[in-house]
């Protein structure tokens, strides 16, 4: 896939000739400096964006022809997002912002809430789940971020930095996190990380350059 | 529609957290508040003023008349009796009509004569005693088109009256009409069958419907004429001013109207983040719209409610108080009145909030047209 942004003497090329597969209850991670599309290349595969050229290809099926509700519909049911500032909605409590992407699809509100409650027993935020994002701490947050992506029981997960705002010991326990739930779900998971030691104990790593993919490690 | 709403209706309440947001979209309520109020009152008020005008056109003159379909007079039979003796509550009045001349003071005119069986003297109108130059004690004489023979040939009939009275006119009564009692006009006028009946509600609330009220039980060749229709010029000028007026005032909802619009693209900025969240959960840009229209839509409805509540409230406190007198002699009322009606209210919430939801339209087609990505990459 290519994909760039601007026109003329103004155009940047963010990403060029990334190539690539993840297979389904992989867990890659993708580094590389700032700037070389890492973001982009999730928001491709995420379907917020389209590549410039090029195909994209999810869970056997093109791409190309999706509409923009389709697409919605997509990463409303198959694909969960973890942002970095964990992205949660100021004005909904820890519970309702879990909630949300079952709303989103149309799930009746006393059962999504009742989903959330227990996904948020699960990640050990069950005393939290009334609280407002502004009322929790750092971990806190990017936990219920987690559980946000992880409610409709995606098939595929895209994480943008996932532990960049948090300290070493909240970074490692949210690795862990996903590391469980990656595991329980069977799905794919996209990480773009910083974190060379995290980005190590995953299945794959991608090394992204101003070229484009540079190089792909298995762990043995 | 229910997520739309849930997070509308968050989001509203959640601006007090955010002082400046909060104070703009308090200032869009406030201003479409103060529109329907504007509005409100001023309706209040025109209707207050012109069911006072409305009433004394009925107080003063007759609510439905009756008359022939072709020729001169009303067809003969006993259904002048029928609707007597069916609508006790109606005064029923058969007019004898027909050209005759007035003489008075050395001026000589054309008028109308109109024969009331109710009448015991001779009245003009004051349009005839304007052009005769006459008034109330003055001689007259009435001549007939009707001939007789005299020892110098044939020559109108004529009767010599003293004048009663002379009456008021209609609006816009242009007639010069001199109104006997059956003894002197009878001979005057050929024919005894009514040229015309009037019809009067002893209740003048009810003059508009008086004329349906006996509409089927009219003879063939006979026609009614409602009330309205009798005051079609005034009725329709009133009505035109009320139109005129509120569109003018409503010109106050329409600014009002614009302003929310400016700050629901604030809005829709301050929620760009947000907004991006939900689009890269799913949501789609049709409910993007949704979200943002209902949002704008629920300010200018809040606004609006209040507006027109407590344009009602100061309306009727206003006219049960008489608050705003008027000087004895020059109006017919001796206060400013107030009239308002569930319709009138309706109205103008109904015409607030059709003003919000256009001036919501563009902010939220705007936001559903963005990209998320922005949103996104600002988090």
């Amino acid at each position: 896939m290519h994909k760039g942004y601007g026109v003329g003497s103004r155009r940047v090329e963010v990403l060029r000739s990334v190539d690539l597969a993840v297979f389904s209850g992989e867990m890659v991670a993708v580094v590389g400096p700032s700037g070389v599309g890492k973001s982009t290349l999730l928001h491709l595969v995420g379907l917020l964006d389209r590549p410039d050229s090029g195909e994209l290809s999810l869970f056997g099926e093109d791409t190309a022809p999706l509409t923009f509700d389709a697409r919605s519909r997509w990463r409303a049911r198959r694909i969960g997002f973890v942002f970095q500032f964990h992205a949660l909605l100021a004005e909904f409590t820890l519970e309702e912002n879990v909630a949300m992407p079952l709303l989103i699809v149309g799930i009746d509100r006393a059962e999504a809430l009742a989903r959330a409650a227990v996904l948020l027993e699960v990640m050990g935020l069950a005393d939290r789940r009334g609280h407002l994002p502004d009322e929790l701490s750092g971990g806190e947050q990017q936990r219920g971020a987690v559980a946000r992506a992880l409610i409709s029981a995606p098939d595929l997960l895209l994480a943008d930095e996932p532990t960049g705002n948090l300290d070493s010991a909240n970074a490692e326990s949210l690795f862990v996190l996903l590391r469980e739930a990656h595991a329980r779900h069977e799905m794919a998971s996209v990480i773009v990380t910083h974190n060379e030691e995290l980005a190590a104990r995953c299945d794959r790593v991608l090394r992204l350059g101003a070229g484009g993919l540079e190089e792909q490690c298995s762990k043995a | 529609m229910g997520l739309i709403a849930f997070v509308s209706g968050r989001w509203l309440g959640g601006l007090r957290r955010r002082t400046h947001v909060a104070a703009v979209s308090a200032i869009s309520m406030g201003a479409m508040a103060l529109g329907a109020l504007a509005l409100v009152v001023t309706l209040a008020l025109l209707e207050g003023f012109q069911s006072t005008i409305r009433q004394q056109l009925a107080d003063s003159g007759f609510h439905a008349e009756l008359r022939p379909r072709s020729g001169p007079t009303l067809p003969g039979g006993t259904w002048l009796d029928d609707i007597r003796r069916r609508h006790p509550e109606l005064a029923v009045r058969a007019r004898r009509s027909g050209a005759v001349w007035c003489v008075a003071g050395g001026a000589a005119l054309p008028a109308e004569l109109e024969v009331q069986d109710t009448l015991s003297r001779v009245e003009v109108n004051r349009v005839l005693a304007a052009r005769l130059q006459a008034g109330v004690g003055s001689e007259l004489t009435v001549v007939s088109p009707r001939l007789q023979l005299t020892p110098l040939g044939p020559a109108g009939i004529r009767r010599h009256a003293v004048i009663g009275a002379v009456t008021r006119i209609q609006p816009g009564e242009e007639r010069a009409i001199v109104t006997a009692p059956p003894g002197l006009g009878e001979a005057l006028i050929e024919g005894r069958a009514p040229s015309s009946v009037e019809l009067r509600d002893a209740d003048s609330s009810r003059a508009f419907s008086v004329a349906s009220r006996v509409q089927d039980e009219l003879p063939d060749g006979v026609d009614v004429v409602s009330f309205a229709e009798l005051n079609r010029p005034l009725l329709a000028a009133l009505s035109l001013e009320r139109v005129m007026i509120g569109l003018g005032v409503a010109l106050v909802l329409v600014v009002a109207g614009l302003n929310l619009l400016c700050n629901l693209a604030l809005l829709a900025a301050e929620k760009r983040s947000d907004v991006a969240v939900l689009v890269a959960l799913g949501l789609t840009p049709q409910r993007v719209f949704a979200l943002l229209l209902t949002l704008g839509t629920a300010i200018g409805a809040l606004g609006a409610t209040i507006g027109a509540a407590l344009g009602g409230l100061i309306a009727v406190v206003l006219d049960r108080s008489q608050a705003l007198p008027l000087p004895a002699g020059v109006f017919i009322v001796s206060h400013v009145p107030f009239r308002v009606t569930a319709g009138m209210l309706v109205a103008v919430w109904g015409i607030a909030f059709v003003i919000a939801l256009l001036a919501s339209v563009v902010p939220a087609w705007a936001a559903a047209r963005r990209g998320c990505l922005e949103g996104l990459r600002y988090e």
